[in-house]
Parts: C-alpha cells; structure tokens; sequence
C-alpha cells in the first residue's frame, strides 16, 4: 500500500492526527498494532479533561494542554461525545500541602488558566463528601470530564468518512528510507509506503523514532490502576477531586465520569513490560488508600471494576516530544504523550497535521468537502424516551435492550459494528455503546452480543475472542442481511416439509425451513425401507422418496432451506412488536437471528435411552437405540454388530431387525416387556416372522454384561406386575443390545419459547389449529405427539403450515 | 394358512384355505389387496427388498428397492446382488442400480439421490 502520509497508532493522538490530515488534499492510512481504536492508554486512563494549571510553564505539556482543553466544547460537540466542563478541585491537607496550591496557582497564571484558591468551608459546601481533613483546595472551573475512548472512535469515524483508511493488527516491526519517503514493514510482512509517517505509537513512540533518528528517546511504561464504582455513587462529587500532585503524577483523583460512575485512581508504578495492564492487590490497596483520604465514606463496596493503563513516559525528556525528527524528514514523532495527553490530543493533532501537511506540500480541502460524519446513532441512554420511541419506530432493533445496567439497544450494537471503523470484539461493542461496562460487567448481554457479532459478521461464535478481531476482512462494512420471514418452520423433515409447503400454498410469501442435518428429509432420509405413502401419495414409497417428493415441492414452490443450522432459541413477539426472534447456529453463518411472524415448530422427536428404563448392569459400548443404528448403516455405512438382541418391538426395532439381518448380523431375538408388539403387526411379520427372529413376549432385558463391549445379556419373564420371574432367565451372547423403546417429542425449544405443555403426550397443548398457547407459534408432527404414521404427520403439519400462513398474512 | 397382511398398517389377519379344486379362497381380509396377497403368500409369495449398495468414495450408502416384490426365496440372491455392487454418483431417485436382479425381472432402482 502506498500513501502520502501515514500514523502509526489509533489511539487518541493517532485518530486526532488522522482526523485532521483528513481535512488536507492527501492520502492517509492509520497503522494500529491491535484489533481496534483506543486498545492502549486511550481506553484506560482517568478520563479528565485537565484545566492545565500544573504542568510547568513553557513546557509543551502546558501549551497543548491549554490549547487542547479550549477545543473540547466544539470538537465534543461536532463529534456528539460526551463532555461536561465539571470543574476540578485540589485538595490540600494542611500547610504544606496549601503551600503546593499557592505554586500551582502561580502556575495556573503562567499558563493563562483560571484558578481560585477556596477555604474548607467553601469547599464543604461545594462537595460535602469530601473528607474534613481537606483543609483548602484550588478550583479550577475549566477542568473537564469525557470518554476517552468514545471520542477516540469518533474522530476515527469521522476521519474515516473522509477518507482515511484504517488497517488494524499491524504492528510496525521496521522502518527505511525511501527516495521520496518511508518504507514500512508490518510484523505480518504487509508493506506500506508513504512520503510522510506520524509516529502516534503511544508506549512503543520511542521505539519507531530510534528506528529513524539518531536522536534516541526511552519510554518508561508507568503503570495506573483504577477502580471504578457503580453509577448510584453518581452524585458523589461533582468536580474532579485531586490530591496534590508529585513527581509521579498528579495523585490518586476520585471523579465523576461522563458516564455517571465515579473512577477511582490512578496508581503510578514504574513496569518493565509495555504491556503489562494487570492490576495488582497492592496496586489497587494504594488506590483505595489515596481515595479514602479524600473521601472517608467513599463506598468502595460499589466497585464493578478494576483495570490499569500505561502511561508512556519519556525519561530523557520529560515533556512531549512533538514535530519533525531533526534528522529523519517528513518523520513526525508525537513520543511521550503522558498525562496531559487526552486533554492536549485535539490540539497536538491540529499542529502535527498542519505540519505534516506543510511539509507534502498538501492544501487545505474545501470546507464543503468536509464531511462532518461521525457515525452517530441514537442512544437509548442520552435520549429522552419519547424521541427514542420514534427511533424504535423506525427501526425496532432499537427497541431491544440487550446491555440492561447501561440500558443499550440491539440496534445500538449493530450501528457500532456496522459503522465505518466497526467494532469486531467484544470490546470493540463495549467501548463504543457501553455495552457491558455496567454493574453486571457483560454477565448479561455477552452471549447476546457474541450472537449479534455472529450475525453481522458472519463469524462462528465459538471463534470470538473478547479483543482480538476474528472477522475476515472481506466482510468489513457489509453485514449480513436480516432474514425476514412470514412463517419459519423449525425442522426439514416430513412435518415441516409438509407444514412449509401448506405454508406457502396458502399464502405466505415468504417460508424459511431450518434444518440442523445437513440435507432436508428429516428421519425419512435413513428410514429406506418400503411402507410410505400409501395415504398420501397412493402409492407405497421408501422413506428417502417420500421425502423427496415434499423436497421437490417445496424447491418448485421456492421455498428455502437452510441447512447445516440449528435453532437454539425462539423469542415470541415483545409487546409491541409482530415478529418472533429465531436464533440459530451453524458452521457457515455463525450465530443468526430471523424475524418470522409465525413459527412452526417440526423438531420430531428423540428415542428414549437406556437410562430411561433404569436396566442394571454394567455400561459397555454396544449399547444403541434402533434409530442410532439405523443411522449409522443407513447413512453412515457401519453395521456396528454381529449378534444383536433387540429390546423393546417398537417399528423402528423392527425394522432394525430385518436391515441388520440384511447386513448379515444375526438377531438373535426381540424381547418385548408387553404381551403385545408395540409396533404394526405387518412389520413383526415381514420383519421377524419372514426371517425366523423370535418375538419374546412379556420378557426383558434383566442384566447387561460386558467391560468395554456387550459380552451378553440376560433376559426373564415378567408377570403380570411386569417384573422379572425369578428362574426364567435365558442368557443371550450377544455383542449388541438394541434399545426400541419409545420415542419423547423433541420440545426444548417450545419450553424456552413458552409454550404450555401437555403432560399426556410431552409436546406442547395445541388447537384443532395446531397453534400451540403462543398466538402464532404452531406445532406439527412428532414434536406434539408420536405418530405412527408419516402419512398422517404430512396431513396434521400441513393444518400447521396454513394456519400459521393465515396468522402470517393477518398481521399485515 | 393364517397370516397378517403387510400392505398397509391397518395388518388384517387374513386365512387362506386351498380348496379341492386347486383354488385359494380368503377370509379376514377388508380389501381386494387383501385377498390378493393372501392368494400370492399361497401361491407365488413376493417381497419388496430394499437395502443399500455402496457408492464410489462416499461413505455413505446409496439406498435402493426392487422395483417390484420379487420371489421372497430369491430375498438372499437379491441381497448378495447388493452387496456386490457399487454405484458411482450422481445418483437420482429412480434410476437403475442394477437391471433384472437375480433373474427375477425385477430391477433393482435407487430411493435417493447421491
């Protein structure tokens, strides 16, 4: 890639240069070694915006804190990021420290910034929270508050509507001159070009200037560990409160922040590690202890979070080191942006920008092609509820709060992430809606958040990481498109193959099928034998025909299926709102969610297990039930046994017996706990009876045997009572027990969605309609009671499938 | 003889008496397949045989049918048929497996598509 200038850093400073080259005719990338904007000191720091009184006249320190302080109003503005001029007080604690206050004063006036000095009882009355130990404090009432990381998003943003290219995770491992410029080299091998280079790398700035320069600068990492407090503590101060600051920094601060918390910190510690952000227990003691001091009552039980930033100081310096290397032209450092950096960001990145500029020879672009795009979106949080109803009436994402402490929107997260710097972490989401940054810290919404990241990205789930990006990034700025259905059927097998066909013929314009196997067919596909359709279709069918006459119909009817994807989830309609939500998984599309005014549930069922009959023994490989064995010789192609015995005369055993008989299995019999079979009398004939396989009437399995495998199995006669009679029991050697009894509807989902069950059948109570006690949720098939019959199933799904068209089209 | 029918699931148990004069006469049966079966179990009795062939580099199978029952002695030639062969896919539902299988008349035809 080549440029005419490039920034290395997205931080604060490196947005801000951004931002301002992006009003110049030139060509600008931003190089960031993490995942998104502000991932160093701009994401953890103590949000102030400083007055300017303490740092040392002359210094640029002073001059671009001043300078930057006067440009928050209109740049917080223009950027609609939150910032409140609150005031800061410093406290002193006696003579000494009142003495300190005096220099500060002086300072203050040295460097144009207005201060007062007020006594204990003024400062009483202004913050009664403070401790009685404070004896005076200076005021300083141009002292601010803000975000710093949402203002650093925005000014990315910003710069990015006009034109500044963002690239992430490239860290800049080298540095060399070119003819006409510089030639950088990313850690990943990707190259860069560019006539002019911004050096904004925070921590790492002396690192890239000794790549160039011959003028050699040292970053010492100082390390501030902060704690934040739950936003009931809001009105605890209303300025920013300081202790008088030492050579370290300027103390520990207790202060309100923009967001309505109190923040707590920070530490100074000197870290070998640049990228050491643990906090540590005595850290966060230090912090408590400084905090205590300026508010005894300070309620240190409401802490919801502790984190630390790094500071980036320079040791031979000392001050910011801004503008052109002496000896490296068109290399611009900003190197030892500490503390006063946030303040003086806006200000450093005008002067940095104009330089950088001067020196290309690039002139100012016509205000009107200026764009003044941040990004912005509504937030439920800053917006009076009535103007924020017509957001959610335009758009209903909005009126879903997925972060419920900090009171953000769906809509909110997939603005975040769908805008032009989007966020593609979880901290990403995070740092630019708030999302999570609340009193249960993510507890609630992460898993909600992880699925609209999925969705919009297009990224499994399971491979989302809190702060590394995952997404590929060919699928920047394009989300995916919200699947909006009419009616959405739940299963691809014969009910809801059936359902969406009656869907569609009656109505519903648009019918999606999800199917978690990854063809449709349902149990059909594996069920081979002959015996089908005979109601249905008049003729006798196999299961996999039966199922592709309905798979035809449904492809000519245009109705998709989407496989390979599984529901995990269905939300009926909010008040308000006509749409049930459907969250699925799958390898391809990750997380989802569809919107489907009706819904159709087809899940089937699932055979009853061992465990469900309580049979003794030991718990050896060799267990099945019929409808995993039919699977895996139908569909996967195994014959797992050689000597089979067959609990239970459900049709699926049945059928079993006769398809391993086929595969050359010997079954050695069919034990039945009943005095009757269970299954049709036409499958004992053509299954047991055609091939000599005995059918053990009111008998059972008593005993398994077997280590690794099945050895044998012992079975006995039951009485009337059905238990076993002692003396009758025959031994089977047997390597295979096959379990065919009973099948349960399938109906996690219908639970979570609400509906109310019936204890008779196990599915859901329905209507003559199918509709189960969720208006517009409907049922068909095995998932409301067993059938016998796929027949009848096809006939009941398709009473499903149009009522739930009716529902659908009734919503219009 | 008494035996259930296998037409359809309602399984009626039907009785089949040969007369004197060679022929089988039916009772317990609710349909003309009904009688009709009965007589073919007398008779000539058939099944319909469906079981699986494997296919060229899949692991899962190709799931087939006779076209019609064939002779239910023939069931264990049929099957040997099968396990014989191999289909390479793409394979439509209905298309011939294997033409006239066991000198029955009866092809064999796949059930699903591969």
């Amino acid at each position: 890639m080549k440029t005419d200038v490039i920034v290395i850093g997205a931080g604060v400073v490196g947005c801000a240069v951004a931002r301002e080259l992006s009003r110049f005719r030139a060509g600008v990338a931003v190089l960031e070694a993490g995942s998104d904007v502000a991932e160093g000191a701009s994401k953890a720091n103590s949000a102030i915006v400083h007055a300017g009184f303490d740092a040392k006249p002359g210094t640029n320190k002073a001059k671009f804190n001043v300078l930057g302080n006067a440009l928050f109003e209109n740049l917080c503005r223009e950027l609609k990021v939150p910032f409140r001029r609150n005031g800061s007080l410093v406290l002193a604690f006696g003579a000494e420290d009142e003495k300190t206050l005096e220099e500060l004063s002086a300072r203050a006036k040295a460097n144009g910034v207005p201060v007062e000095i007020v006594g204990r009882d003024e400062l009483r009355r202004r913050e009664p929270n403070v401790s009685p130990e404070a004896t005076a404090a200076l005021w300083a009432p141009t002292g601010g508050i803000c975000c710093p990381y949402d203002l650093t998003f925005r000014m990315a943003e910003n710069a990015a509507a006009n034109g500044v290219e963002f690239v992430f995770d490239a860290r800049v491992a080298s540095i060399g001159k070119t003819a006409d410029g510089w030639r950088l080299a990313a850690a990943d091998g990707r190259v860069f070009e560019a006539a002019a280079v911004v050096n904004c790398a925070g921590v790492h700035s002396d690192e890239l200037n000794n790549m160039v320069s011959a003028v050699k600068y040292s970053i010492q990492a100082r390390r501030g560990e902060y704690i934040m407090l739950d936003r009931d503590e809001a009105g605890l101060f209303s300025a920013t409160m300081f202790q008088t600051p030492s050579k370290m920094g300027k103390g520990i601060l207790v202060s309100p922040t923009v967001d309505g918390t109190v923040i707590v910190g920070p530490t100074a510690e000197d870290v070998p590690d640049k990228e050491d952000k643990a906090t540590t227990a005595a850290g966060l003691e230090k912090a408590k202890a400084g905090a205590l001091r300026t508010c005894p009552r300070l309620p240190l039980n409401k802490a919801i979070a502790e984190f630390s930033g790094l500071r980036a100081h320079e040791t031979t310096v000392g001050d910011f080191i801004l503008g052109e290397a002496p000896d490296a032209p068109r290399f611009f450092n900003a190197v030892g942006v500490e503390s006063p950096g946030l303040t003086s960001a806006p200000a450093i990145g005008a002067w940095l920008a104009e330089k950088a500029a001067a020196a290309l020879g690039a002139a100012r672009k016509d205000p009107a092609d200026v764009s003044s795009d941040c990004g912005w979106w509504p937030k439920m949080r800053e917006t009076p509820r009535a103007e924020f109803a017509e957001y959610v009436r335009r758009n209903p994402e909005f009126g879903k709060i997925v972060c419920r402490c900090e009171e953000v929107t769906e809509g909110e997260i997939r603005a975040a992430i769908r805008a032009r710097v989007g966020a593609r972490t979880l901290d990403g989401v995070k740092r630019r809606t708030r999302s999570g940054m609340g009193r249960c810290q993510g507890g609630f919404c992460t898993p909600r958040i992880i699925e609209i990241l999925s969705d919009e990205l297009g990224v499994r789930a399971d491979e989302f990481l809190k702060s590394r990006r995952t997404a590929p990034a060919a699928l920047r700025g394009r989300p995916a498109p919200h699947e909006e259905t009419d009616v959405l059927v739940v299963g691809a097998g014969p009910a809801g193959l059936a359902a969406a066909e009656a869907a569609r013929e009656n109505g519903a314009e648009r019918v999606l099928v999800v199917e978690r196997d990854y063809a449709p067919g349902g149990i059909l596909q594996q069920c081979i034998h002959n015996g089908f359709g005979l109601h249905r279709f008049k003729e006798e069918l196999t299961g996999p025909e039966y199922a592709g006459r309905y798979i035809d119909r449904i492809a000519a009817l245009g109705v998709p299926v989407a496989c390979g994807e599984i529901v995990t989830d269905i939300a009926p309609p909010g008040p308000g709102e006509k749409a049930f939500r459907v969250s699925t998984l799958s390898r391809k599309g990750g997380l989802r969610t569809y919107r489907a005014k009706a819904v159709v549930l087809a899940m089937g069922c699932r055979e009853r297990p061992r465990g469900a009959l309580m049979t003794p023994g030991t718990r050896p490989a060799g267990v099945y039930t019929a409808g995993t064995m039919q699977r895996l010789v139908n569909m996967e192609g195994m014959t797992p046994g050689k000597r089979v015995v067959i609990l239970g005369s459900g049709d699926i055993g049945l059928i079993m017996a006769r398809r391993l008989t086929f595969q050359g299995s010997k079954v050695l019999a069919c034990v039945e706990i009943m005095k009757k079979s269970s299954g049709l009398a036409r499958n004992v004939a053509q299954c047991l009876d055609d091939y000599g396989i005995p059918l053990l009437l009111s008998h059972t399995v008593t005993d398994v045997e077997g280590g690794e495998r099945v050895t044998g199995v012992k079975v006995a006669k039951v009485d009337d009572a059905m238990k076993p009679v002692p003396g009758t029991e025959i031994h089977f050697d047997c390597d295979t027990l096959l379990l065919s009894v009973g099948l349960i509807p399938e109906n996690e989902l219908t639970k979570r969605a609400g509906a109310r069950m019936d204890p008779a059948t196990r599915g859901p109570a329905v209507t003559p309609k199918m509709e189960t006690s969720i208006p517009g949720l409907f049922a068909a098939g095995n998932v409301v009671r067993v059938y016998d019959l796929v027949d009848w199933v096809s006939r009941d799904a398709a009473i499903a499938g149009k009522e739930a068209a009716i529902y659908a089209n009734g919503l219009h | 003889m008494r035996m259930v029918c296998i037409n359809c699931p309602k399984g009626c148990v039907l009785e089949a008496v040969r007369g004197a004069d060679g022929k089988v006469s039916v009772t317990g049966h609710t349909c003309p397949r009904g009688e009709k079966y009965a007589i073919d179990e007398m008779t000539d009795p058939r099944r319909m045989v469906t079981g699986l062939v494997r296919a060229t580099g899949l692991k899962r199978p190709l799931s087939v049918k006779t076209r019609q029952a064939v002779p239910k002695g023939k069931i264990q030639e049929v099957l040997s048929a099968l396990a014989r062969t191999v289909v390479c896919p793409p394979v439509a539902i209905g298309d011939t497996v294997i033409a006239d299988v066991a000198g029955t008349g009866v092809d064999v035809v796949a059930t699903c598509n591969l």
